[in-house]
C-alpha cells in the first residue's frame, strides 16, 4: 500500500468529518432552544477534521516508517528465506531484488534465490499494506466517533481546535531546535567514530594530509590526517586574501555610500551591489576558474613568479573577497548610520572637514559594529564551499606562497564523500570531523559578532 | 563706531601655514572621496565583468553548429506505424535504417569527409521530425543537423587543424552555420556539448524547490507565528531563538552533512532524489523565512491586535484572521529570496549525491535527478572546449531565474507591503 494512499485517505476522510460535523452543527443551531451554538459550526467542523485526519496521519507515517522492517522480518521467517546468506553484500542483493521485483520496480531478476523470495515479499507487503490501511481506517473511524458523540450545542469547539492550533505552531519551531540538534548530533557521533580510529593529535597538529580512501579501514594511518594545511589554506583564502580584498573595498563603498553619495546614486547602486550578493556561489566558482585564475596565473609568470598554478589560493581569494564585499559593505552601512547625528554634526562644526570626521568620529564610534561585520563575513568567507572547490585546488600545500594552489576545510570535505566511500572509513569520516571544526568555527564567530552588535546598537538607542 | 576693524585674531589664523595645512586637509578629503567612490566604481565594475563575460560566453551557448542536409525519402519507402508513440517511431525508424539513409544523403550531397562529421546521434532528430509530421518521410526535405563536436570546434576557430579548410569550405558554401538552438531549453546532459541542454536539471531544480517550499514555508510561517506573537519569555522560547539565528548563519555544506547522515540513512533508496535534496534545502532555507517572517509580523501594528481583541476575537483568531493576512506579504517576499538562496545552492546537494549523471528528465519526486546550479558545476569539469559556451548559457538561465524571483519579492514588498 503506498504511502500515498494513506495520505489521500486521511485527508478525504478528514475532508469528509468537515463536512458532516458542519452541517450536524448547523441543525443543531436550528433545534437549540435559542437558536444559538456555543462556538460556530466552522469550529466543530475543525474539531471533527483534527480528530479523524490527525490520528491517521501520525499513524500513517509511524507505519511507513515501520512497515519495510516489518516486511522483512515476515520475509526471513519463510522457509524459503532460509537459504539465504548470513550476513554480506550477497544477502543485501538478493533481498533488494527480490523486494524491487515484488513491488513492480524491476521485471525480473537474474538471481535465483531472489526470484525465490519474490512471492513472499508480495504476500508480505499485501498482508501489511492491508494491516496498515485497515489501522488507518480504525482509527479514522473511532476520531470520527470521539468528535461526534461530544458535539453538542453546549460544546466549546472552539477553545478545543485552537489548544491544537498552539500545540502545532509550538512543534512547528521545535523544528529548528530539532535542525541545531541533528546537526549537533550527527558532527560529534561521526567525529567520535573518526576519532576512535585516528587520534586527535594527529588530526588536529599534523601537517600531512593524504587520506587515502582505498586503504584498509581497520589501520588508518594517522599521520595521513594532519589537518593542519587545510586549517592555514581556509585560514588564508578566507580570512586572509577574501578579506584583504573585502574589507577596503566594501567598508570604502559603505563610506562613499552614506557619507558622499547622492542619494539618486545610492538608490541605485545599492541594489546593484545586493545583485552582487545574490549571484549564486557556483557562477562566482565559474568567474574565478574560467576568468580569474588564468588570468592570474599568466600575470604572474609575467613577472617572473614561477610555479605559479592555473589552480590558486589568490584566485579563489580574491573572488570569494568581492562576493563579501555586499555583506561587508551592507553591516558597515548598519552601523555607521547607527552612530548618532548629533556626533557627526558636532566634528563638522568644530570645522574638521568630512573625512576627518568619518575617520576620527563615525568610524571609531561604529568600530564594533564594522569589526562585528568582518567577523561574520570570515565566518562566511571560510564556510564557503563551491569556490574553492572551483578553482582552489586540491593540494594541501602549507605555503604562504598565494600563487600555488591551496585546499582548504570546505574542499576536503566535500573530495572526501563523493567517491562511493562508505560512512565506515576513516577517510570519509574525516569530513565529518572537518565538518565539526568548521561549525564550531562559525558558530563562535556568530556569537560573538551578533552579541557585539546587539550591545552596540544598544549604546545608541 | 559702527565700522568694524579688521579682527586681529583673524589675521593672525589665517597665517601662510595654515593656508597651506587647509590646503592639504582639502587635498585629503578629495583623496579620501575619490577612494570611496573608487570603491563603489570597482565594485560595480566587477558585477559589470562578471555578467558579461557570462554574457558574451553564454550567447553562442544558445547556439550550436549545424549542417545543412538534404535528404531524398521518396526513393527509400520509410513506413512510419501509425498509432505509435514517439520512441517506438524512433525505434521503428531506426530498424529501418534512418541512420544509414542520413548519412548516405550527406555523403551525396556533402562529401564523405563532411559526412562523417554529422553528429551520430542526429537522425534521432529526423526520427521526431518525422514522428511529429509524417509526412516528412515520403518527400525531399532539408534538415539541419547538428555536427560533431569536432567540426564544430574547428568551425568556432580552434580544434583539430585538419578539419579547419573542411568546415570554411563548408562555412563558404554556406551549409555550415550556427543557429539558435531551441532543444538547449528541452534536452538533457550529454556527453556532447553539441547534444545537451537543461531541461532536466531545470526540471529537477522545480522539483527540489517545491519540497522545499511546502516544507519550509508553512514550517517557518507557523514558527514565526508562534515566537513572534505566543511564545512566553523563558529559557526555552531563547533556545529556539538562539538555534534558528545560528541556523541562517551555519554553512551550507553543514546542511549537507547533516543531509548525508540522517535523510539518507532513513531514506537510502532516493539518493540523488529531488525530495531528499528538498529537504535538506528546506532546513537551511526555514531560518530565512522565519526571520523574515518575525520581521513582518513584528512590523504589524498592535493596534490592529487590540482592536480585535477588544471587540472578542479569541487569540487564535486575532492572529489568524488580522495579523497574519496583513504580514503576508512581507513574510512572501522573505520565502522568495530564501527561495532564490536555496535555487542558487550547490554545496549541500554535492554531498547527498545530486550529481549524477542524469540524461533523461525525472518525472517525479523520487527520481535521480539533478539541479541547476549542479549542472553548470558538472559542465564546469568538462574538458571539451563546448561545454564551456554551455554552461555560460546555463548560468544565464539560472541568473534569469534569479532576477526574476528577487523581481517578484521587490515588485510584492512595493506593492503590498504597508508603512503604518
Amino acid at each position: 500500500m503506498s504511502p500515498a494512499i494513506l495520505l489521500f485517505l486521511a485527508i478525504g476522510l478528514g475532508l469528509a468529518g468537515w463536512l458532516v460535523a458542519r452541517s450536524r452543527a448547523w441543525r443543531m443551531k436550528r433545534e437549540a432552544a435559542n437558536g444559538r451554538l456555543a462556538a460556530l459550526p466552522v469550529y466543530h467542523a475543525w474539531y471533527a477534521a483534527l480528530w479523524i485526519g490527525g490520528p491517521m496521519l501520525l499513524f500513517a507515517a509511524a507505519w511507513n516508517a515501520m512497515a519495510p522492517g516489518l516486511i522483512l522480518q515476515h520475509v526471513l521467517g519463510q522457509p524459503a528465506a532460509s537459504g539465504l546468506p548470513a550476513f554480506g553484500m550477497r544477502r543485501d542483493a538478493i533481498l533488494g531484488q527480490a523486494q524491487d521485483v515484488a513491488n513492480g520496480l524491476a521485471a525480473t531478476t537474474a538471481i535465483p534465490e531472489a526470484a525465490a523470495l519474490v512471492e513472499p515479499f508480495r504476500e508480505a507487503s499485501m498482508l501489511y499494506g492491508w494491516i496498515g490501511l485497515a489501522v488507518t481506517l480504525l482509527l479514522g473511524l473511532a476520531g470520527a466517533a470521539w468528535a461526534f458523540t461530544r458535539q453538542k450545542p453546549d460544546f466549546a469547539a472552539r477553545t478545543r481546535v485552537e489548544r491544537g492550533v498552539l500545540v502545532v505552531l509550538f512543534l512547528a519551531s521545535l523544528v529548528a531546535i530539532l535542525t541545531t540538534f541533528g546537526i549537533f548530533v550527527t558532527l560529534v557521533f561521526e567525529t567520535w567514530r573518526f576519532f576512535g580510529m585516528v587520534s586527535p593529535f594527529d588530526f588536529l597538529l599534523g601537517t600531512h594530509w593524504a587520506p587515502d580512501p582505498m586503504a584498509n579501514s581497520a589501520s588508518p594511518d594517522g599521520s595521513r590526517y594532519g589537518a593542519i594545511p587545510l586549517f592555514w589554506g581556509t585560514i588564508f583564502i578566507g580570512a586572509i586574501i577574501a578579506m584583504i580584498v573585502a574589507i577596503p573595498l566594501g567598508l570604502m563603498s559603505a563610506i562613499y555610500l552614506t557619507q558622499y553619495a547622492p542619494p539618486r546614486l545610492r538608490q541605485w547602486v545599492k541594489p546593484a551591489l545586493e545583485l552582487l550578493a545574490g549571484v549564486p556561489t557556483v557562477v562566482y566558482g565559474y568567474f574565478a576558474a574560467l576568468t580569474v585564475a588564468p588570468a592570474i596565473r599568466d600575470m604572474a609568470l609575467a613577472v617572473g613568479i614561477s610555479g605559479a598554478s592555473s589552480e590558486s589560493a589568490l584566485a579563489a581569494g580574491s573572488v570569494m573577497g568581492i562576493m563579501i564585499i555586499p555583506l561587508v559593505s551592507s553591516l558597515a552601512d548598519d552601523s555607521i548610520t547607527a552612530v548618532p547625528q548629533a556626533m557627526r554634526d558636532g566634528s563638522l562644526a568644530m570645522g574638521a572637514t568630512t573625512n576627518e570626521t568619518i575617520r576620527r568620529v563615525l568610524i571609531p564610534a561604529a568600530l564594533p559594529g564594522i569589526v562585528a561585520g568582518i567577523m561574520l563575513a570570515v565566518s562566511r568567507a571560510i564556510g564557503e564551499t563551491m569556490i574553492v572547490v572551483m578553482a582552489a585546488g586540491a593540494a594541501a600545500n602549507l605555503s604562504a606562497n598565494p600563487f600555488e594552489a591551496m585546499t582548504t576545510v570546505t574542499f576536503q570535505i566535500v573530495s572526501m564523500l563523493t567517491g562511493e566511500a562508505s560512512l565506515e572509513h576513516p577517510a570519509t569520516l574525516s569530513a565529518f570531523a572537518l565538518g565539526f571544526v568548521l561549525f564550531i568555527i562559525t558558530l563562535a564567530l556568530n556569537v560573538v559578532a551578533l552579541r557585539v552588535v546587539k550591545r552596540f546598537r544598544e549604546a545608541y538607542d | 563706531m559702527t565700522d568694524i576693524a579688521p579682527s586681529p585674531s583673524l589675521g593672525r589664523t589665517r597665517t601662510p601655514e595654515f593656508e597651506a595645512r587647509l590646503k592639504q586637509r582639502y587635498a585629503a578629503e578629495r583623496r579620501f572621496k575619490a577612494l570611496g567612490m573608487g570603491a563603489v566604481i570597482f565594485s560595480v565594475a566587477v558585477l559589470v565583468l562578471l555578467l558579461g563575460t557570462m554574457l558574451v560566453n553564454g550567447l553562442g551557448g544558445f547556439q550550436r553548429t549545424e549542417l545543412q542536409v538534404p535528404v531524398d525519402f521518396a526513393q527509400v519507402g520509410l513506413s512510419v506505424p501509425q498509432g505509435a508513440d514517439e520512441n517506438a517511431i524512433v525505434r521503428s525508424l531506426q530498424g529501418q535504417g534512418l541512420p544509414e539513409v542520413i548519412s548516405f544523403s550527406a555523403e551525396q550531397a556533402l562529401g564523405p569527409e563532411a559526412a562523417a562529421q554529422i553528429n551520430p546521434e542526429a537522425w534521432r532528430e529526423v526520427a521526431a521530425a518525422i514522428a511529429a509530421d509524417p509526412s516528412l518521410a515520403h518527400g525531399r526535405q532539408t534538415f539541419s543537423l547538428p555536427t560533431s563536436e569536432d567540426l564544430a570546434s574547428a568551425y568556432a576557430g580552434d580544434g583539430k587543424a585538419d578539419l579547419q579548410p573542411l568546415a570554411q569550405d563548408l562555412a563558404a558554401r554556406g551549409l555550415l552555420v550556427d543557429s539558435f538552438d531551441a532543444g538547449f531549453m528541452a534536452r538533457s546532459d550529454a556527453t556532447d556539448p553539441q547534444l545537451v541542454g537543461i531541461w532536466g536539471a531545470l526540471k529537477g531544480s522545480m522539483l527540489t524547490m517545491i519540497v522545499t517550499l511546502l516544507l519550509a514555508f508553512p514550517v517557518g510561517v507557523l514558527a514565526a507565528l508562534y515566537l513572534e506573537e505566543y511564545a512566553p519569555k523563558n529559557r526555552w522560547t531563547d533556545l529556539i531563538e538562539v538555534s534558528i539565528n545560528n541556523l541562517a548563519a551555519v554553512p551550507s555544506i553543514i546542511f549537507g552533512l547533516l543531509g548525508l547522515a540522517v535523510f539518507l540513512t532513513l531514506f537510502p533508496g532516493y539518493r540523488s532524489a529531488p525530495l531528499i535534496g528538498g529537504m535538506t534545502l528546506a532546513l537551511m532555507t526555514m531560518p530565512v523565512i522565519v526571520i523574515s517572517g518575525r520581521n513582518a509580523i513584528k512590523a504589524v501594528p498592535p493596534s490592529i491586535r487590540d482592536g480585535a481583541l477588544a471587540i472578542g476575537a479569541s487569540p487564535v483568531q486575532v492572529v489568524f484572521h488580522h495579523v497574519l493576512p496583513l504580514a503576508l506579504p512581507g513574510i512572501l517576499t522573505g520565502t522568495i529570496i530564501g527561495m532564490a538562496r536555496a535555487l542558487g545552492e550547490t554545496a549541500p546537494l554535492l554531498l547527498i549525491g545530486m550529481r549524477a549523471f542524469v540524461s533523461t528528465p525525472p518525472d517525479g519526486f523520487t527520481d535521480n535527478a539533478t539541479v541547476l546550479p549542479m549542472q553548470i558545476y558538472l559542465w564546469s569539469d568538462q574538458i571539451d572546449r563546448g561545454f564551456v559556451e554551455r554552461t555560460s548559457a546555463a548560468i544565464i538561465v539560472l541568473l534569469a531565474f534569479l532576477l526574476l524571483m528577487n523581481g517578484l519579492a521587490i515588485y510584492l514588498r512595493n506593492r503590498f507591503e504597508k508603512k503604518w
